[in-house]
């Protein structure tokens, strides 16, 4: 073995996206927490000249969700589901058919997804206002053997009401992941923030 | 549970299984903060989710509230010298 600083990977330390371990490896890694402190940290220095206490804690909020969103893989369902609500919630201000340019685009540039009628009602509703994906629209129907709680993780997860249950499971795994790192995040920054 | 054995007699064309589903929930209890406490045995996969919904919903209050003390700390303290100081803590 070479003593360089940086030995040269052995091969089967490469992530090989033929071996079958490789998804669960993935899925498995946590969120990092450079990348969302970087997302959250440039989100919030965008926010100057909100001079209403209420207006910038909702912008705060917001950010928060977005960058740990951005932070997290685009495979995640949730990730792309709180990522399309901040776009519909921005194009809420834009006419009514630049706002119907914008959803075609949307759906068309979107990845195929396994519930593809079930996303693209999810974007044309959350471009209506609802914040909350499932409100106004029936949930699917429940599969065998999914116990009637899910129906409120659905709720709770973002983009949650299309899934199948075994991967609302895996997506709430990582939801609550990003979730605690996040709020980590925030506390550190309050802490280092009142510590000058 | 007879429905679970009835299931899985007709699900030769689904690929989940219920060792599939079972060792998603226990991931799940996992992650929930009371799972250090009790002696990782495994709760009823109702009572996870439930705890799970609650403990999503604990997050989202403490997302808000946060943000809501972060935006009061904003308006008083100068936004450069701690970011200035927010980079070097993480840099180092």
């Amino acid at each position: 073995m070479d003593t360089k600083s940086t030995p040269p990977p052995r091969p089967h330390q490469i992530p090989n996206p033929s071996r079958p371990d490789f998804l669960a490896c993935w899925a498995a890694a946590s969120p990092s927490k450079p990348m969302l402190a970087f997302h959250f940290l440039r989100a919030l220095s965008r926010i100057h000249g909100v001079t209403t206490v209420r207006r910038r804690t909702r912008t705060i909020r917001r950010a928060a969700y977005s960058s740990m969103a951005r932070a997290a893989s685009p495979r995640r369902a949730w990730s792309r589901a709180l990522l399309g609500q901040a776009r519909a919630r921005r194009s809420r201000t834009l006419t009514g058919r630049a706002v119907l340019l914008r959803r075609r685009r949307v759906t068309a540039a979107a990845p195929p997804q396994p519930s593809s009628p079930a996303s693209r009602s999810a974007t044309i509703i959350a471009a209506r206002g609802e914040i909350s994906t499932a409100a106004a629209r029936p949930l699917p129907p429940r599969q065998e053997g999914e116990p009637p709680r899910a129906d409120a993780l659905r709720r709770l997860v973002p983009g949650g009401a299309g899934m199948e249950y075994c991967s609302l499971l895996e997506e709430t795994a990582d939801y609550l992941r990003s979730l605690r790192a996040q709020v980590q995040l925030m506390q550190g920054l309050i802490d280092l923030f009142s510590c000058q | 549970m007879s429905s679970r054995r009835s299931r899985s007699r007709q699900s030769g064309s689904s690929r989940i299984t219920d060792e599939q589903i079972s060792d998603l929930v226990s991931k799940l209890q996992d992650l929930l903060p009371e799972a250090r406490l009790r002696s990782n045995d495994r709760m009823p996969s109702s009572r996870v989710l439930q705890e799970t919904c609650n403990y999503i919903r604990s997050l989202h209050r403490e997302v808000d509230d946060l943000s809501e003390r972060l935006s009061e700390l904003l308006a008083t303290s100068d936004m450069s010298s701690a970011q200035a100081a927010i980079i070097r803590s993480l840099l180092m």
